[in-house]
């Protein structure tokens, strides 16, 4: 494993100093030499095995960037990543690996909060920190100052769904429809507060199970609730089983989502289903700016297909784990990675712009979005125009 | 009204996709006497057959549709020669296993080929719909029910006056008789695997068009409500099936609309529950008599268990517990300190499950509730953690024994799918209760283990304090079998009429059983819970269970000193082939199938 992952930084950096020197990129000479480690806990099998390989594809670009321009003050960047199936018994297990492996300076992960926070105790005691860039659950950074994440808070992206939903789309008597986890609950309480001091009425509210396939009795209970629209708090997978079985339960409202459905795979599930579909995102490939297309640039390159939000979510996260070890400046010394967490600032980021911890929170807030709408079977900016054209859709 | 007529819709529309998945388990569990847990595999390799066939080859829907059929009818037949053939005549226990592992490799290997992404799989048939109530539907809707009633007529019809289909049916009825008369068995578990495994398949394909969705995660889920609803309808009898699968939908769409999404499978489990009580048979399984023989006394298959010297274990131990001391490797010791929990955890099923013979597949609901238990009377009760721990393992204790008490006059796999259910209703409850449980927000902060001022968190203290359990209550749980007490727990096992006869009350024994091991798996879901610090609905999967059945069956039924090992073993492996990352479940599974096919007895035999 050791012998491998060393073998692929050497390599990497030997290609990005031939890219380097043949292009004459700007920056500083490609990094050389025993690499630094982080330690990624995620789920490479299992239920939810798709995650932990969006993750590595983020993962490894960032670290192509990193590595080609000095790494970490001149020495490469790499990783362990140990598959836990995001099950607590094996991410504890790993917990344990990781702490009593001295190349490891700072941990990634995991997927989901049980498997999270059930590690957190014991990287808090070892000190060493845990950055669970997905854990959004509201306790999760209550951990101890050794577990922080620059994952997206629930308090402060619900509001502009909020907005969306409210204000710009008009709805007065919202159904919401939410995962019933950890995230999906905490959202709809943020959402739900957001939407009625904003002046709109929440007249149903149901949870669904995350592997629940059929939505029509619920939505035929939703229906009979008399809405005026609906809100999802979904992922891509389940957002679009709902979305395709809304118009075979006779509904014709509009329909806005959370940001987690952006993903290239909302729109080939659903088809012609989620047309007209609004949501608010804090990842758009489309947006100008140059961190945004800079990613987005390179993932279409290295991969040849659309990057979406976990994709975002772990290039990020791999830029705050480097500008930390940059800035503690060490080999070893754990605590002064941590240190460096409190200190780093304005990391370019692609989710947040520049992204700044709350010392106290240990979570990066100031989380900006941007409205979209599906188009014609692609994603697009929402605005008057299109919105309006939905709304006709939609009756 | 108007809403009553679409819920009705909607429960048929489900439960005709619950029927597909049906039919081929109930001709399984018809034949066979087995559970196939590998059904829910072959219905997603059956979806991946179908989106090759669609978006790749561009194959019209009838090519699909046959291709899906040869694929899975092939994989059914090589099921039955890897999985099954060579199994015959050993423990019957050991297919079941057997099925579990080749459900693992088959996740796996599609997971490997396809990605792990679900994936959409457009259906080529016309967009038009029915007006039906305030919904519509559509042509697939039809074809999934034009198809789940074709097959069961020609199923019947194949049973009914096909020579191959007089001899499944004697084989169903009586094996040993059948092969006395001349009919080769093998050639008719064959071609009920194919069969039963073709439709699996193509209900794969239907099921995966109608979502527009298929991942090859999806095999759990579907193996589950199948079962379900084969029970309901009446073990191996095909039209039973499909009215279970009506039914079971129904009951799920009217569940959602008295009160609301997350009840859903609350009911379809307390549905399941409800119809084993009343009628153990299923619906629609004539006679209220309860299943002949097979599935008591011969369940598990007698062997002379090995057995260590009493020197060697007390060294063995020795070392155990001076590991600590010796080595500092905080990763092996929380890989053991986690097989010392589901060592206690398999302690328990292995003396419900091998010596009283009560195969329970809803341990992880009773470790959901020692967890949940000690954490709360710790939180809420503000109790010192090892008063906490011990008041778990009582409550789980009764409360456990409390809710699989309906399942006592249940015998076989009816306890298995049983106890599975109310599983996933402790599971539910503790979704649904939120003023108790904290809903799916689960419980954060629980404090570690704490005696006096001595802080127990995760290393060698924890290590030691699992040890400790594992050692103190496998200790007591090997002297009770030797005892008076332990002779009565095999005889229910072994033959409970006999066992009424001579003046035992079966259902005592199976209480005090539970009872014993509830408070076994209590301690270990109450450490589990200080260990992690937050648990939620989550933590405690129905896998579990099925890890924990697993564990047992490898180490050997009802051997004490097997369910310990078989924990080491199947905790340890997953992290030792960890160096093969995503390759790891499937070697994990391929051995799990060595491992039963030349140990069907377990490592250390049943006792």
């Amino acid at each position: 494993m050791f012998h491998f992952e060393s073998l692929v930084a050497t390599r990497r950096a030997l290609l990005g100093w031939l890219v380097a020197t043949a292009f004459g990129s700007a920056g500083a000479a490609p990094a050389a030499g025993e690499p630094l480690y982080f330690g990624v806990s995620g789920p490479l099998t299992g239920q939810n095995a798709q995650y932990g390989a969006q993750w590595k594809a983020g993962f490894d670009l960032a670290l192509e960037d990193i590595n080609a321009n000095g790494g970490i003050n001149g020495r490469p960047l790499a990783y362990l990543f140990e598959d836990s199936q995001s099950d607590p018994r094996q991410s504890v297990a790993i917990a344990q690996k990781f702490v009593a492996d001295p190349r490891i300076l700072i941990e990634l992960g995991d997927f989901s909060s049980t498997a999270s926070m059930a590690a957190s105790p014991i990287y808090q005691r070892a000190g060493l920190v845990q950055l669970g860039f997905t854990n959004s659950h509201p306790d999760y950074t209550k951990g101890g100052d050794f577990v922080w994440s620059p994952s997206i808070s629930q308090a402060d992206s619900q509001p502009l769904l909020a907005d969306l939903a409210v204000k710009s789309v008009g709805l007065k008597r919202i159904a919401v429809l939410h995962l019933n986890t950890d995230w999906g609950r905490t959202s709809k309480d943020v959402f739900v507060k957001a939407a009625q001091e904003r002046g709109a009425q929440v007249v149903a509210s149901e949870g669904y199970q995350a592997d629940e396939k059929d939505f029509r009795s619920t939505l035929v209970r939703v229906r009979d609730a008399k809405p005026d629209g609906l809100v999802l708090i979904s992922y891509y997978a389940d957002g679009a089983l709902i979305a395709s079985q809304i118009r075979s339960t006779g509904i014709h409202l509009p329909v806005v989502a959370v940001g987690s459905v952006y993903s290239p795979k909302f729109i080939e599930l659903g088809g012609a289903a989620v047309n007209g579909i609004a949501t608010n995102t804090t990842f758009f490939p489309d947006e100008p700016r140059a961190e945004v297309q800079n990613f987005v640039k390179r993932f279409r390159a290295k991969y040849n297909r659309e990057p979406d939000a976990f994709n975002a979510y772990a290039f990020d996260a791999v830029n705050i784990a480097a500008q930390a070890i940059r800035t503690a400046n060490t080999t070893r010394d754990r605590r002064a990675v941590r240190d460096a967490l409190y200190k780093i600032k304005d990391v370019p980021s692609v989710v947040f712009g520049k992204a700044t911890f709350d010392p106290t929170t240990r979570r990066v807030n100031g989380v900006r979005s941007v409205d979209l709408i599906v188009k014609d079977g692609a994603w697009a900016v929402r605005d008057e125009k299109s919105a309006k054209a939905a709304a006709v859709a939609a009756k | 009204m108007n809403s009553f007529v679409d819920h009705t819709v909607n429960g048929l529309i489900v439960g005709n996709i619950y029927a597909l998945l049906a039919v081929g388990l109930a001709l399984i569990f018809g034949v066979s006497n087995l559970i196939n847990f590998a059904h829910g595999s072959v219905y997603t390799v059956g979806a991946f057959i179908g989106w090759y066939a669609i978006t790749r080859l561009q194959a019209p829907l009838w090519l699909t549709i046959l291709l899906v059929i040869a694929g899975c009818a092939l994989l059914g037949m090589a099921i039955e020669r890897i999985g099954l053939r060579p199994l015959a005549g050993k423990a019957r226990i050991a297919p079941l296993l057997a099925t579990i592992g080749i459900s693992f490799v088959l996740d796996q290997v599609v997971q490997l080929i396809v990605g792990p992404d679900p994936r959409a799989l457009p259906g080529p048939l016309p967009n038009w719909r029915l007006q039906l109530g305030g919904g519509t539907i559509g042509a697939l809707d039809l074809l999934i029910a034009g198809i789940g009633v074709v097959s069961a007529a020609v199923l019947y019809g194949f049973l009914r006056f096909t020579r191959l289909g007089w001899a499944v049916r004697a084989t169903a009825q009586d094996r040993d008789a059948a092969q006395q008369m001349g009919v080769n068995i093998h050639a008719v578990n064959q071609s009920v695997f194919a069969i039963a495994s073709a439709l699996g398949g193509l209900s794969g394909l239907l099921v995966g068009m109608y979502y527009n969705n298929i991942s090859p995660a999806m095999s759990f889920q579907a193996t589950l409500k199948g079962v379900v609803a084969v029970v309901i309808g009446g073990v191996g009898n095909v039209p039973g099936a499909i009215a279970g699968s009506l039914l079971l939908g129904l009951t799920e769409s009217y569940g959602v609309a008295l009160f609301g999404t997350p009840y859903r499978n609350l009911f379809a489990f307390l549905l399941l529950i409800a119809i084993l009580v009343w009628r153990p048979n299923g619906l629609f399984g004539g006679t209220k008599k309860l299943p002949p023989e097979p599935l008591t006394g011969t369940f598990i298959a007698p062997s002379r268990p090995i057995r260590l010297p009493t020197w060697a274990w007390a060294a063995l131990v020795g070392v155990l517990i001076v590991l600590p001391l010796v080595v500092h490797a905080p990763y092996l010791l929380q890989t053991l300190t986690n097989a010392w929990l589901y060592a206690l955890l398999a302690l328990s099923l292995t003396l419900v499950a091998g010596t009283v013979g009560q195969i329970s597949l809803g341990h992880a609901g009773l470790l959901a509730i020692g967890a949940y238990a000690s954490a709360l009377l710790a939180l809420d009760g503000h109790l010192p953690v090892p008063l906490a721990i011990v008041l778990a393992g009582l409550v789980t204790a009764g409360l456990g024994t409390l809710l699989v008490y309906p399942a006592f006059r249940l015998r076989g796999h009816y306890v298995s799918i049983a106890t599975l259910s109310i599983g996933e209703i402790v599971a539910l409850a503790i979704l649904n209760w939120e003023s108790l449980t904290h809903g799916p927000i689960g419980i954060a902060g629980i404090p570690p283990v704490q005696f006096s001022n001595r802080l127990i968190d995760a290393g060698p203290g924890f290590y030691w304090l699992t040890l400790a359990a594992v050692v103190a209550l496998a200790l007591l749980q090997n002297r009770l079998l030797g005892t008076h007490l332990g002779r009565s727990f095999r005889a229910v096992r072994d033959d409970d009429v006999a066992a009424r006869a001579h003046g035992l009350s079966p259902n005592r024994y199976k209480a005090l059983a539970f009872g014993f091991g509830g408070f076994a798996v209590g301690i270990a879901g109450a450490l589990t819970a200080h260990l992690y610090s937050y648990i939620n609905h989550e933590t405690f999967t129905s896998q579990i269970s099925i890890l924990a059945l697993t564990i047992v069956i490898l180490g050997g039924m009802g051997n004490v000193a097997g369910a310990v090992i078989g924990a080491v073993a199947l905790i340890g492996l997953p992290e030792l082939f960890r160096i093969t990352a995503e390759y790891r479940m499937l070697i994990y599974g391929a051995a799990l199938l060595l491992l039963v096919r030349f140990r069907p007895q377990g490592l250390l035999g049943t006792h």
